[in-house]
C-alpha cells in the first residue's frame, strides 16, 4: 500500500493512508466513499433512534455552525500560536499566506493536484489548499520554514540545496515537507518509497534528476526495490 | 581596455552549490506571490468566458457596493468586442480575496455571443473570419510564407527515394508554477514601486513608466525570486497595469496574481505546428530535397508559429518550404523556451528516420551524412563561431552520445524487438544562438571591512545567476562565493535585459567579470600608497593581496587600508562589445547539441515509458557546471512534457480550454522519470554561451523517434499518449 498526500477529508478524522491508486477524480478512495457513506446511512437510520446517535456518530452531532461572517482564529503553527479572523471559507493555504504571512507554502493548481502547499498536520503531509483552515485548530501544523532552526538546516532540505534539487524553487518547499513527512514516517524508506511520496508533487523546471541525487544521499537503504 | 577570463581558473569551471539554496528548500525565499504589504488590497480580473463576444451590456454599480470592494478599473466596455475566452473585461480590489471574488460574481454582463475558431484545421475547409480586424479583414488564415532553394527542383528530381509524412506538435501552456502578477504600491510622491514575477526586471520598471507617464527612475521593480516564466513574463502585462492602476485608485498597495485557470488561459501558450513533409535522397542516405508544408496557429495573433527560414532544421538540405498561420480564438502565443525551434526540429527530425527506414540504414549513420559543414570562410574569420564548427561540433556530440547511450549495441531496425512492450531508441539534433543582449551592468562595491557587493538589476528565474555573480566576482577578487553579497532583482540595480533567449549569462557574466576586475585595480591603485608599494605590484591569490616583494596581507587587512574610502566600479557587456575584436572570445554565440532517447512502449496499452535520456550539450565556458547540468536536464524533463504529456485542448462547441488546470493538463511527475546522462561539451575557448534554452528543443523529436524504433510505425503527433500510439498503430493494422 502506497502513502499519499491527504486530500483532507474532514469525515476521515483518523486520516489513514489511503491508497492512490484506488482514488476517484474527488481524491476520495473507493473505501472512503463506502466508510463515509455508510456513515451517512447510518445518521439517517438512527434519526428513529435518537438515544444511539450520541455513541454512533459524536463528530456530526458536535458540530457547531460558524460563519458566513468572520470568525477567529488561532493556528498552532511551527510551534507557535497565530491568530486571525478569517471567513469559514478560507483554506489552510489561504489563511497561512494571505492571513498570517507564512508563505513557505505555496498556491499554484488551489484544487488538490500540484502539491506546492503541502503543510504537515499532526505530522502528515496534507494538501493545505484542501482543508479548511477552522478544521486545522487543534493540530500542529508545520511548513517547510520550520525545516531552519536558527541557523540548523534540517537534512531534507539541505539534500536539496547540495545536489541543486531545485531551480526556480517554487515547487521545492512542497517536495521538501512532503519528504520530510515520508521519512518521518519510515526513516528507511527506500529511493522507490521517497519517489512514491513525492508522486502527488508538480515541479515544472524539470528537478527531478537532482531529487533523485537527494533521495540517495539521505535513503540508508538505497536498494530501488520496495514501495 | 581589452576583456578576457583569467587563464589560471578557482572557481569558474567548478561545481559551486547554489547560493539561494536553502532560503528557497525552506519557504523562507519571499517571492512576489508571497509579498503581504500592510493594509494591502486583493484583486481580480473579470475575464471573457466566450472565444467570441461583443458585450451588450456592463453595470458595476453592484459589485462597486459589495463588502469590501476598494476600487473598480474597467478594461473593456459596452459594444468592444472580445476575441478570446478569457480576455480581460475589467478589475477590481477588495480587502481579501474572498471578498474579490465575491464581487466579481456581481457584475452585471451581457454578450452577444459571436463566431468563434478554436481549432485551426477547421479554417482551412472554410475561413470563418471570427480574427480581429485587420485593414479591415477578419480572415482567420493568414497569407501564407513560401520559399525555396535554387537546386530545389533538381534535389528532388535526383532523388533515388523519396518518404512523405505528417507530423505536428499541438499548442501547449507556459504552466509557470508562479503565476503571472505583481503587487503594486504607489508612495506619497507619486513614486511606483512593484513586485513582479517578471523574466525583466528593467523592462517591467519602463514599460509602468511609459504607461503612467512618470520619470523612469520613479518606478522600482523588485524581482528577488520567481517561479518561473518560460518566456511568458516579460513585463507588467495587463493583470501589472490593472493592479498599479487599482493601487492608485484605492490609495493602497494591491496585490493581482492570476489563478491557476487564468495563469493557463492568459498566462501563456506556445504555438503549434503541424505539417505535410517529403524528402528525396540517394541510396546511399543524402538526402537531396527537403519539402514542407505546414500550418499552425499563435492564438489571435497571426504570427508565424515555426522559425521560417530555419526549416529545415540543423541540416542544409535543398528545400521548399510554405507555412501558414491561423488566427483563432485563443490567446496570443507568448515565446516559449527556444521559440518555434522544437516546432521546426519535430518537422525535421521525424522524417530523417522514415527515410533510414526505408533505405534500412541506421538513421545515426543518415544524421552523420548530413551534417551542417564547417564554413570555409569562418573557419578563418570566426574560428570559434558555430558556423566555423557545426560540422565538428555535431560529429563530436554523436560521438560523445553514442557512447553514453550504447547506441551501437542497442539500435535495431524499427519494430523488431519481439514481445508486446517493445523498446526503442531513437535521437534529433537542436541548435541555438545565446549570445549577449543589449547593455547589461554589474557593480562592484568593496569597503573597508572587507566586505564585497555585487549589485545588478538582473533577474535569477532559477537558472543560478545569482550564484554565477557571486563566483565571477570570488574569483577575480580571490574570495568564496558565499562571501559576495547579492543586491539582484531590483531595476534601479543598473541596466540589464531580460531574460530571454539565453542571454542573461553571456551579458551579466562578462559585466561582472569587468566590474571586479575594475573595482579590484582601484583597490590596488588606493591601497597601494599606504601599505608602501605600487598598484602594478600588487596581485590577488586566495584570500589576499600579494605584493610582488612576497609581502601579502589577508583580505580585511589590505581592504583596511582603505581607511573608510570604498571601492565602486561599475561593468556592462552587450553584444557590440562581444563582437569587439579585443574582447573576443569572452562570450559567444551558437551552440549544438545532441539527445538520445531510450523507450518502451506496451503495444496493447499504447503507452510509452521513457527509460533513458542522453543529452549532449555544448555552451562555451561552462562557469558552474552544477546550475548549467541543472539547467539542461530540466530542458530535457521540459521536452519529455512536451513529448509525452502536454497539449491544450480546446472545446470546438464553446471555444474553451476544457483542461485550464493541472489535472487534465498534464505534467510528469518524479516517477515518470527516465534515467537523465548530462554531458556538457565544454569549449571554454568559445566564451560563454547562455544554455537556458537548447535543451529543450529535440527531446520530444528523440523520444518520437524512439517510438517509431519501437514500433516501425510512426506516431506522428504529440504527446505521444496512449490513445495516439493505439491509433497509429490500427492505422497501420498492426
Amino acid at each position: 500500500m502506497s502513502e499519499l498526500r491527504e486530500h483532507y477529508d474532514p469525515d476521515r478524522r483518523d486520516a489513514g493512508p489511503t491508497d492512490r491508486r484506488d482514488a476517484g477524480p474527488t481524491g476520495l478512495s473507493r473505501r472512503d466513499f463506502l466508510r463515509t457513506s455508510g456513515a451517512a446511512a447510518t445518521a439517517v437510520a438512527l434519526v428513529e433512534a435518537p438515544a444511539a446517535l450520541a455513541e454512533a456518530a459524536p463528530a456530526t452531532i458536535g458540530a457547531k455552525a460558524v460563519g458566513p461572517q468572520a470568525v477567529k482564529l488561532t493556528l498552532d503553527v511551527n510551534n507557535a500560536a497565530m491568530t486571525t479572523t478569517v471567513e469559514p471559507r478560507v483554506t489552510l493555504l489561504d489563511a497561512l499566506r494571505n492571513y498570517l504571512d507564512v508563505t513557505g507554502c505555496k498556491r499554484v493548481c488551489d484544487r488538490g493536484t500540484c502539491g506546492a502547499c503541502t503543510v504537515m498536520v499532526d505530522g502528515k503531509p496534507v494538501y493545505s489548499c484542501t482543508m479548511l483552515a477552522l478544521e486545522a485548530e487543534g493540530k500542529k501544523i508545520k511548513t517547510a520554514e520550520s525545516l531552519i532552526d536558527g541557523g540548523k538546516l534540517d537534512a531534507v532540505p539541505a539534500a536539496f540545496a547540495k545536489h541543486d534539487a531545485q531551480q526556480c524553487g517554487f515547487c521545492t518547499p512542497g517536495f521538501v515537507v512532503a519528504m520530510r513527512a515520508a521519512f518521518d514516517k519510515n526513516p528507511n524508506a527506500t529511493p522507490a518509497e521517497i519517489e512514491e511520496a513525492l508522486s502527488g508533487n508538480i515541479c515544472r523546471c524539470g528537478t527531478y534528476q537532482q531529487m533523485r541525487d537527494a533521495i540517495a544521499s539521505l535513503c540508508k537503504n538505497n536498494s530501488r526495490k520496495g514501495g | 581596455m581589452a576583456t578576457s577570463w583569467p587563464k589560471k581558473r578557482r572557481l569558474i569551471g567548478s561545481k559551486i552549490q547554489r547560493l539561494d539554496g536553502p532560503a528557497k528548500a525552506t519557504g523562507k525565499a519571499k517571492y512576489s506571490y508571497d509579498i503581504n504589504r500592510n493594509g494591502m488590497l486583493h484583486a481580480m480580473l473579470l475575464r471573457s468566458p466566450h472565444a467570441h463576444a461583443k458585450i451588450k451590456s456592463l453595470d458595476t454599480s453592484d459589485a462597486e457596493k459589495m463588502p469590501g470592494v476598494k476600487a473598480v478599473h474597467p478594461i473593456k466596455k459596452a459594444g468592444d468586442e472580445l476575441f478570446w475566452a478569457g480576455e480581460e473585461i475589467l478589475g477590481l480590489a477588495a480587502d481579501t480575496e474572498e471578498h474579490a471574488a465575491d464581487a466579481l460574481r456581481a457584475v452585471k454582463i451581457e454578450y452577444e455571443v459571436l463566431p468563434h475558431l478554436v481549432k485551426e484545421e477547421d479554417a482551412l475547409k472554410k475561413d470563418p473570419e471570427t480574427a480581429p480586424p485587420v485593414r479591415g479583414k477578419r480572415t482567420n488564415v493568414q497569407q501564407a510564407a513560401e520559399g525555396a532553394s535554387k537546386d530545389f527542383e533538381k534535389g528532388m528530381a535526383d532523388a533515388a527515394v523519396t518518404v512523405e509524412g505528417t507530423y505536428g506538435v499541438p499548442t501547449i501552456n507556459h504552466q509557470c508554477l508562479e503565476s503571472h502578477g505583481l503587487v503594486a504600491e504607489w508612495d506619497k510622491n507619486g513614486g511606483l514601486t512593484v513586485w513582479a514575477s517578471t523574466q525583466a526586471v528593467a523592462g517591467t520598471a519602463g514599460s509602468l513608466a511609459q504607461h503612467f507617464a512618470i520619470p523612469a527612475n520613479k518606478v522600482k521593480c523588485i524581482t528577488h525570486y520567481m517561479g518561473g516564466g518560460f518566456g511568458s513574463k516579460f513585463g507588467p502585462d495587463i493583470q501589472g497595469i490593472v493592479a498599479a492602476e487599482l493601487a492608485k485608485k484605492a490609495q493602497a498597495p494591491v496585490k493581482l496574481m492570476l489563478d491557476r485557470a487564468s495563469e493557463i488561459i492568459a498566462g501563456g501558450a506556445r504555438p503549434s505546428a503541424y505539417g505535410k513533409v517529403k524528402v528525396g535522397a540517394t541510396k546511399e542516405g543524402k538526402v537531396t530535397a527537403y519539402e514542407v508544408d505546414c500550418y499552425g496557429t499563435a492564438g489571435i495573433q497571426g504570427s508565424q508559429t515555426v522559425t521560417f527560414q530555419a526549416l529545415p532544421y540543423v541540416y542544409p538540405f535543398e528545400f521548399k518550404r510554405k507555412h501558414t498561420s491561423i488566427r483563432t480564438n485563443a490567446q496570443m502565443q507568448r515565446a516559449m523556451r527556444a521559440p518555434n525551434h522544437p516546432q521546426n526540429c519535430a518537422l525535421t527530425e521525424f522524417i530523417l528516420d522514415d527515410l533510414a527506414a526505408k533505405l534500412e540504414m541506421d538513421p545515426m549513420q543518415l544524421r552523420l551524412k548530413n551534417l551542417p559543414q564547417n564554413d570555409p570562410n569562418a573557419v578563418k574569420n570566426a574560428p570559434h563561431s558555430l558556423a566555423a564548427l557545426r560540422h565538428t561540433i555535431y560529429t563530436e556530440e554523436i560521438q560523445i552520445a553514442a557512447d553514453l547511450s550504447k547506441w551501437k549495441a542497442k539500435w535495431h531496425p524499427p519494430g523488431k524487438t519481439p514481445g508486446v512492450i517493445k523498446h526503442g531508441i531513437g535521437m534529433a539534433l537542436h541548435t541555438w544562438g545565446g549570445q549577449a543582449a543589449q547593455r547589461n551592468e554589474c557593480t562592484i562595491i568593496i569597503t573597508a571591512d572587507g566586505s564585497v557587493t555585487a549589485r545588478t538589476s538582473t533577474q535569477d528565474l532559477g537558472t543560478g545567476q545569482r550564484t554565477v555573480t557571486a563566483l565571477v566576482t570570488a574569483e577575480i577578487l580571490g574570495l568564496e562565493p558565499e562571501q559576495i553579497i547579492l543586491e539582484f532583482g531590483e531595476s534601479p540595480n543598473g541596466a540589464s535585459t531580460g531574460s530571454g533567449g539565453s542571454t542573461t549569462i553571456p551579458s551579466q557574466a562578462p559585466a561582472t567579470l569587468r566590474a571586479a576586475t575594475a573595482a579590484r585595480d582601484e583597490l590596488f591603485a588606493k591601497i597601494a600608497p599606504k601599505l608602501d608599494t605600487k598598484a602594478e605590484n600588487l596581485s590577488i591569490e586566495r584570500g589576499k593581496v600579494v605584493d610582488k616583494s612576497g609581502k601579502s596581507w589577508d583580505w580585511k587587512k589590505a581592504c583596511a587600508a582603505l581607511d573608510g574610502e570604498q571601492v565602486k566600479a561599475t561593468g556592462f557587456w552587450s553584444f557590440a562589445e562581444s563582437v569587439k575584436p579585443e574582447n573576443k572570445d569572452v562570450s559567444g554565440s551558437g551552440v549544438g547539441g545532441v539527445q538520445i532517447a531510450e523507450v518502451l512502449v506496451d503495444t496493447e496499452t499504447g503507452v510509452v515509458r521513457c527509460t533513458q535520456i542522453v543529452a549532449v550539450q555544448d555552451c562555451g565556458l561552462v562557469v558552474n557546471p552544477l546550475t548549467c547540468e541543472s539547467q539542461v536536464a530540466g530542458g530535457v524533463i521540459m521536452g519529455l512534457n512536451y513529448a509525452l504529456f502536454e497539449e491544450r485542448i480546446m472545446d470546438r462547441v464553446t471555444g474553451r480550454q476544457v483542461n485550464p488546470d493541472m489535472e487534465f493538463y498534464k505534467l510528469g511527475g518524479i516517477e515518470d522519470m527516465p534515467k537523465i546522462i548530462v554531458h556538457l561539451h565544454d569549449m571554454p575557448e568559445r566564451g560563454v554561451i547562455g544554455v537556458g534554452e537548447p535543451p529543450v528543443i529535440s527531446t520530444h523529436a528523440a523520444i518520437g523517434n524512439a517510438i517509431f524504433n519501437a514500433l516501425g510505425v510512426r506516431v506522428p503527433h504529440t504527446p505521444f499518449s496512449p490513445e495516439r500510439v493505439l491509433a497509429a498503430l490500427a492505422a497501420k493494422g498492426v
